[in-house]
């Protein structure tokens, strides 16, 4: 969901004047881009929004957007970002990471995620290697296939972000092209106002590395369902099970055909109105500016919790 | 007259054994006594042996004894385990016949009938009732009004007040059919409000007097209890907890709740503080006020997961890759345990490092009484915090003190870039250069020194006994508790307990120990407080007594070894 500006922030602010040391290129770039132009569509004040990145090329990419940013540890972006999230709920919270980041290393945090549906949005960088340890098989690289990069041919069948995702509880799922920028755009935006956990999973060429799936691959290939009539909404309950199993039909589509687009937008109770149920008073007082303590003096007093073992 | 009287329920895991003991416990509390309990679980939910030990006396007691007064077996595997430990003129109730003159025959069966016709139940139903009928057997002997004894039952079943009506039955049934033989007339005390609390209790209840916002915890034994103890208050006090996927999501959620400026914690035990690691470097570096509550349990591996170990102490000051500031603080009763939970929030926001507060499983499960905190001596201090907009903002910005001012996410003008890469003072990673990483080294690992000079001394150490005593005892955390009851006997000894393993207080420590006989006394198998000792001071231990098979001190064998004429290099404690 967006709190948006009453004066819109300049155009460009959204970036920052940081060299970006991506190769020459890279399906990174057509990402920074979409989410930046994002960002000024949707006029969120900077100081609002915070990105989160693990570790690994597009991880970086938190030192490139002009944001709050969290550039945490290996796995574990899309898990900070939950708890900026819960910790302050007014902010739009954003978390980027490659598939080796969310599905390898921090797949435990990805199902995770969907049981919660933090109102956040969630970009995953897909692009079947780990780029920045030059180039080993991410979780996503087909089965049988072998990159350059890679010394045989790799053994694993690969993970469906999208089907995993569906699986998990994620209430937004999609998916995107890095060289679609107008697509890409437009679907995180999409992502952002979605109120719950929505997975953009981008389909995202390593210009260095991977030389099957390259611009060349995507291109031909990749087609919107939602232009071929997929409708993704969800309004309730009934509904949202008789959209999963289709959805996760379609996601299971690759090959000749590769299917992008909006899978499912279903709208359930974020983890802020369950967080209520269970703290009457949670996000109705801003647990970060609201003062924990009076000229050193604690504002909480636990006599009665001392009283309650007497 | 007796001084101390000593109680114990034992039985199977799920019979009522601690629920025994608790009400029995919370009966003496309000009766005005000091109460000291000691519980040795089985790690299993029902069926294996389990017990609970409950010292009451006038005078303020911090270790359990081997003497046993009153033994409620709850089965026949309790009598024969423990019938060895029961004193000379003891009493143990239970319900079948026992050749041993000590039994109390409380008419068990009987007063079960009772009840159950009263109630319109089978006999069958009343089975699980039976601890409470040993109970009021006990507190008859004792000489206690039943109606103090109803009122906590009460209490603990105040949702189900059939149950608690049924309970109370069978109280009225002792007090008036039982006719005891002997009875135990404890010295008189006079009331004093008391808590009767665990560590768990008193970390939480240091959290939310604190400020606490969020809390993060994957289940795990003997921590899980605070963050359950929390989840229970939240909905009053305001804050959340959250039980993650795994410890790894909890320390990283801890960390970026703090990050965005909230007061924010984890707990866990040695498994779980294990896969923190990364974390705890990354914290290191990232200068987040994160603080982590560390109960000890006997590893390694999985260990023994409700057995009590001091084996983590090299473990935490150690642990994460790379050289970064941590603060590590000891408590080792429950009061030091609530005043530490305070300052470590303080030192972790004023510092910007992670904070270490390093429990056990004695300190977690063992519960007794602790007078009310004084609320009035709680300060916050949350350091270079900025809350409102600012302008030319840089979040590593190097400084005199080393400390930047610290903007969170949502405050105009403040911008913040964390990096865990080594970083410029905004943030940013694309440096590599050599000079800066020297300066960055060095405004990190300075706070150290700072912490260390402006740390208040009795967070540092304590010191117990006659300064000029020539022996000096050197320990750490719950083992105090037994040391200081046993100089009430031993009196040529004088303790030192370090409170602050890091930065280490090698001038308070030279200061007491310098030219003294040292003797190390720790739950662990090698002595590591002895190996700290002897790497930040140079002094060696002359004794390392030390214990480690799963169960913590007891008075009497701390009594024993310390009154030993000679002491070996190595001195093993056994007594389970």
């Amino acid at each position: 969901m967006i709190n948006t500006a009453s004066t819109p922030p300049k155009p460009q602010s959204y970036k920052t004047n940081v060299e970006i040391d991506w190769c020459p290129g890279c399906g990174d770039f057509g990402i920074l881009n979409s989410l930046v132009l994002a960002l000024q569509e949707l006029k969120i004040p900077n100081e609002n929004v915070v990105l989160t990145g693990g570790i690994g090329c597009s991880s970086k990419i938190p030192h490139y957007v002009n944001v709050n940013t969290l550039h945490t540890l290996h796995g574990r972006s899309l898990v900070q970002a939950q708890a900026v999230k819960m910790a302050n709920p007014r902010l739009e919270v954003i978390s980027a990471s490659g598939d080796g980041d969310g599905l390898g290393i921090g797949s435990a945090h990805f199902v995770a995620a969907g049981r919660r549906n933090v109102d956040m949005t969630y970009i995953l960088f897909d692009n079947g290697v780990y780029g920045l340890t030059k180039g080993q098989a991410s979780p996503t690289l087909p089965y049988g296939e072998m990159p350059k990069s890679i010394e045989t041919e790799n053994i694993k069948f690969p993970v469906n972000p999208l089907f995993l995702g569906l699986a998990s509880g994620f209430t937004f799922v999609s998916r995107s092209y890095s060289y679609n920028i107008k697509h890409l755009k437009e679907t995180l935006i999409r992502a952002m106002k979605h109120r719950g956990l929505s997975l953009v999973d981008v389909m995202q060429p390593c210009v260095t590395y991977n030389n099957i799936n390259t611009k060349e691959f995507y291109d031909p290939r990749l087609y919107d369902i939602e232009k071929e009539g997929w409708n993704p909404v969800a309004s309730n309950e009934n509904e949202y099970k008789q959209k999963v199993p289709q959805a996760v039909l379609k996601s299971l589509e690759w090959g000749d055909k590769i299917p992008m687009g909006v899978f499912l937008d279903y709208q359930t109770e974020t983890y802020d109105q369950k967080l209520q149920k269970l703290v009457p008073d949670y996000g109705k007082k801003n647990y970060v500016m609201d003062p924990i303590h009076s000229n050193g003096k604690p504002l909480n007093d636990v006599t009665d919790l001392m009283n309650s073992f007497c | 007259m007796m001084h101390d009287l000593n109680l114990m329920v034992a039985g199977p895991q799920g019979s009522g054994i601690n629920f025994t003991s608790d009400t029995f416990a919370k009966v003496m509390t309000r009766e005005g006594y000091q109460v000291f309990t000691n519980a040795e679980l089985f790690s299993t939910i029902k069926g294996e042996h389990s017990y609970f030990r409950v010292r009451v006396c006038k005078d303020i007691i911090r270790s359990y004894s081997e003497r046993i007064d009153i033994l409620i077996p709850l089965d026949a595997k309790s009598v024969l385990l423990h019938v060895k430990e029961l004193a000379q003129d003891g009493a143990i109730i239970y319900e079948d016949k026992l050749e041993d003159p000590r039994h109390a025959a409380v008419p068990y069966k009987d007063i079960l009938q009772t009840v159950a016709t009263k109630f319109g139940k089978a006999l069958s139903e009343l089975n699980v009732m039976k601890n409470t009928v040993a109970l009021a057997g006990a507190t008859k002997m004792i000489g206690l009004d039943k109606e103090k004894l109803k009122r906590v039952i009460s209490e603990n079943f105040a949702s189900r007040p059939k149950i608690a009506d049924m309970n109370n039955a069978i109280v009225d049934e002792v007090y008036a059919e039982f006719k005891a033989e002997r009875t135990f007339d404890l010295e008189p005390t006079t009331y004093k409000k008391r808590m009767f609390i665990n560590s768990t209790h008193a970390v939480g209840m240091g959290k939310v007097e604190a400020g606490l916002k969020f809390q993060s915890y994957y289940p795990i034994t003997p921590a899980s209890d605070e963050s359950n103890y929390l989840e229970r208050v939240m909905g009053k006090y305001d804050f959340i907890v959250e039980q993650t996927e795994d410890e790894i999501a909890a320390i990283n959620m801890a960390i970026a709740a703090a990050n965005t400026g909230l007061r924010s914690a984890t707990s866990t035990s040695g498994p779980g503080f294990s896969l923190m690691v990364e974390a705890l470097s990354y914290s290191g570096m990232t200068e987040t006020p994160v603080v982590i509550f560390y109960y000890q349990r006997a590893g390694p591996a999985t260990g023994m997961p409700t057995r009590h170990e001091q084996g983590d102490l090299k473990y935490a000051l150690s642990a994460g890759h790379g050289e970064f500031p941590r603060v590590m603080i000891a408590p080792g009763d429950h009061k030091e345990a609530f005043y530490d939970t305070i300052d470590a929030f303080n030192i972790a926001e004023k510092y910007q490092l992670p904070v270490i507060v390093l429990l056990d499983k004695a300190m977690a499960m063992s519960n007794y009484t602790v007078d009310p905190f004084d609320l009035s001596k709680v300060k916050i201090d949350r350091g270079k915090l900025i809350l409102s907009e600012t302008k030319d903002y840089l979040r590593y910005r190097f400084t005199d003190d080393g400390i930047s001012p610290r903007s969170v996410p949502g405050v105009k003008g403040g911008l913040i870039t964390v990096a865990g890469d080594e970083h410029d003072e905004d943030g940013h990673i694309f440096t590599e250069d050599a000079d800066n990483r020297i300066k960055m080294m060095d405004k990190r690992m300075n706070k150290m020194a700072s912490v260390l000079r402006e740390a208040p001394p009795d967070l540092k150490v304590k010191f117990y006994g006659l300064p000029t005593n020539k022996k000096v005892i050197v320990s750490w955390g719950s083992s105090k508790g037994p040391i200081i009851d046993a100089m009430e006997k031993v009196k040529d000894v004088s303790l030192l307990q370090i409170r602050m393993m890091e930065p280490f207080p090698v001038e308070e420590v030279m200061k007491y120990l310098k030219g003294k006989t040292i003797i190390d006394v720790e739950q662990n198998y090698s002595g590591q407080l002895a190996d700290l000792l002897k790497e930040k001071t140079g002094l060696e231990v002359s004794t390392r007594i030390v214990k480690f098979n799963g169960r913590p001190i007891a008075f009497e064998e701390m009594v024993e070894v310390l009154s030993k004429p000679k002491l070996g290099k190595r001195e093993v404690l056994t007594y389970d």
